[in-house]
């Protein structure tokens, strides 16, 4: 490694040294190897300008946290916890607006203290219908390696902090109208608070189906599969399919009596059955 | 369906398909600072716009330097850079055919 670094001034290996960290592991060798020749390059180069480090300095800067921004994205896109994670940010940009519309902390407690009790008993009432009324039609075909109890930890969570948030806005939304209209404000309050429930539960519920059922992770790539007009030979839909490989889900684009439902395939049944 | 380019990207990407192939070179050619280029050019590649390889180890040591990493343009960037300097033609006249 330090051969890296060999005819590089002092505070360009010093630079380069500490920002390597930035760096994800795999891609770090090769970004030292491309920087070292950039600053080479800078240093050894007739130019009209007279070129420093702080040339090159912001693009080092820049490269280092494109190529960790990166690898973050590449590793969170569509992920259980970066579904969970935005949830959870939203909920709490939504309660400091609260905190800011209100003034201080004792009053958000005040003013929507009983509301919120009221809300839990609503939504306890929501989530039931929701769950109820829900359109589920995803067929496992073939048992799932993930346990059940992580998909339904998963669920429960983003469903608590969907009525979190569904409470929050609703809240903030309806804020003002609580000092001159009380009365109109806490019925108002609770219509958004519901109307929001019953939304974000259902897209619960639909995010839900829609991911891989061994990893969460949102599925990709939807492509469309058959002709409408073979419609009684055969199925057509959107096909999607999990990044990590681990299966596929099939939608049919209409249901018939022999293709009621949706299909998730895990790989070895999708193998099993092209073979 | 041709990729929507930024000012800046499509600039970049003219500059090589002029055959400036360093992001050093680059950066001369266009006049956009390094903070600009290099993710840019890190971006282009993601996309596919641009493919990047290692100049070959005897070459650099002939010439006493270490090997810089050239960017190609692709045929996909080929068209994108076609459709961005109809988007935007001035980039003809900031970086002309003729200047390479």
């Amino acid at each position: 490694m330090s051969q890296l670094y060999a005819g590089l001034p002092s505070f360009d290996a010093m630079l380069l040294r500490t920002l390597q960290y930035a760096v994800p592991v795999p891609e770090r060798d090769e970004w030292l190897r491309v920087w070292q020749s950039e600053i080479w390059h800078l240093k050894h180069r007739r130019t009209p300008r007279p070129r420093t480090t702080s040339t090159l300095a912001a693009g080092l800067i820049r490269d280092a946290l494109w190529l960790r921004t990166e690898a973050w994205k590449r590793a969170l896109a569509g992920t259980a916890t970066l579904c969970l994670a935005i949830l959870a940010l939203l909920c709490v940009a939504f309660a400091t607006v609260a905190l800011v519309l209100t003034g201080s902390h004792q009053e958000v407690m005040l003013q929507f203290g009983n509301a919120y009790r009221r809300f839990l008993g609503e939504a306890v009432i929501v989530t039931l219908v929701t769950f109820a009324t829900s359109f589920r039609r995803h067929v496992h075909h073939a048992s799932a390696t993930l346990p059940p109890l992580r998909r339904q930890l998963f669920f429960i969570l983003k469903s608590a902090l969907v009525l979190q948030l569904a409470f929050l806005i609703s809240a903030d939304v309806c804020q003002p109208l609580h000092a001159a209209f009380p009365l109109a404000h806490d019925i108002l309050q609770t219509l958004v608070a519901m109307v929001l429930s019953i939304t974000g539960l259902r897209w619960g519920f639909h995010d839900q189906e829609t991911r891989c059922k061994h990893c969460l992770t949102a599925l990709q790539s939807p492509a469309r599969i058959g002709r409408p007009s073979h419609n009684l030979l055969e199925w057509n839909g959107t096909e999607q399919v999990c990044r990590h490989g681990h299966g596929r889900l099939n939608l049919p684009e209409m249901e018939t009596s022999w293709c009621r439902s949706g299909q998730w395939l895990d790989r070895r049944t999708a193998n099993h059955q092209a073979a | 369906m041709s990729t929507r380019l930024s000012h800046s990207a499509a600039l970049i990407l003219k500059a090589l398909s002029l055959g400036f192939c360093f992001g050093f070179d680059v950066m001369e050619m266009t006049g956009l600072p390094s903070g600009t280029v290099y993710p840019a050019l890190r971006r282009l590649e993601r996309d596919g716009l641009v493919t990047s390889h290692w100049e070959p180890e005897q070459e650099s040591t002939r010439n006493g330097r270490p090997a810089r990493r050239y960017y190609q343009v692709t045929p996909e960037g080929t068209s994108a850079a076609l459709a961005a300097t109809e988007r935007y033609p001035l980039l003809a006249r900031l970086l002309p055919e003729n200047q390479v």
